[in-house]
């Protein structure tokens, strides 16, 4: 789970417009993984967790956005796993929340993918030769709808 | 009969402003600080910093954003 969660952390920071930093921790709120001191980020967002859990005793907070003039800030809980991430002011929170929402869920599942779409030209387009069509055409037959 | 130059410079004029008037007051609202918490279930809550447990979540906000510096700088060019 360390180098996954280290790589949960470094792919959040790499993927998501206008990250400062994020950090991931397990259930019992220990930091796993974060994009500066470890000690630190886990103090900070386990008060930021202990605070939204404190805001109502019934049940545990699953998401919580603070803004304020100097930044914004996310946490977000699945399967046992919370990330906590600070951004710049007025990101897009629909985005980093999904962003948030979709490394938790590959790294419950214990891989974490990166699933941005590749640049235009990025992977080649695997062509037939008109050789290998004659040879087998149904194999260049599309498949029916 | 054509309005008189000196009303539609002032027509122009209130126009601008009520425009401005207008875009400061949105600035205000999207500016506003706030803190909303979502729990299982789809319920959520936004919290005001004059209560407790907005007060809290604040100050934990802003103790992660020290925590996470400032903002690095963008490469020229960069929007």
């Amino acid at each position: 789970m360390g180098a996954e969660a280290e790589r949960a952390v470094g792919l959040m920071k790499e993927i998501s417009a206008g990250m400062r930093g994020c950090a991931l921790l397990d259930a019992d709120g220990t930091a796993l993984a974060a994009s500066g001191e470890l000690d630190l980020w886990g103090s900070a967002a386990s008060r930021l967790i202990g605070a939204a859990d404190a805001a109502r005793d019934s049940a545990p907070a699953e998401q919580v956005h603070v803004a304020t003039e100097d930044g914004e800030v996310y946490a977000l809980r699945h399967a046992g796993l919370t990330m906590v991430a600070v951004t710049d002011r007025f990101t897009l929170a629909a985005l980093v929340v999904s962003d948030i929402r979709m490394i938790l869920r590959d790294l419950a599942a214990g891989e974490v993918r990166d699933r941005r779409a590749p640049e235009r030209g990025e992977v080649p387009v695997a062509r037939e030769s008109d050789e290998e069509i004659q040879a087998d055409p149904e194999a260049a037959t599309p498949p029916a709808a | 009969m054509p309005p008189k130059p000196h009303r539609l410079l002032l027509d122009r004029v209130s126009g601008y402003a009520d425009e401005a008037s207008a875009f400061m007051r949105r600035r205000r609202i999207v500016r506003r600080p706030f803190a909303r918490v979502r729990w299982a279930g789809g319920e959520s809550a936004a919290f005001d910093a004059e209560t407790e447990e907005g007060r809290e979540l604040f100050r934990a906000a802003a103790h992660l954003i020290d925590v996470a510096g400032p903002s690095p700088a963008r490469p020229r060019g960069q929007r």
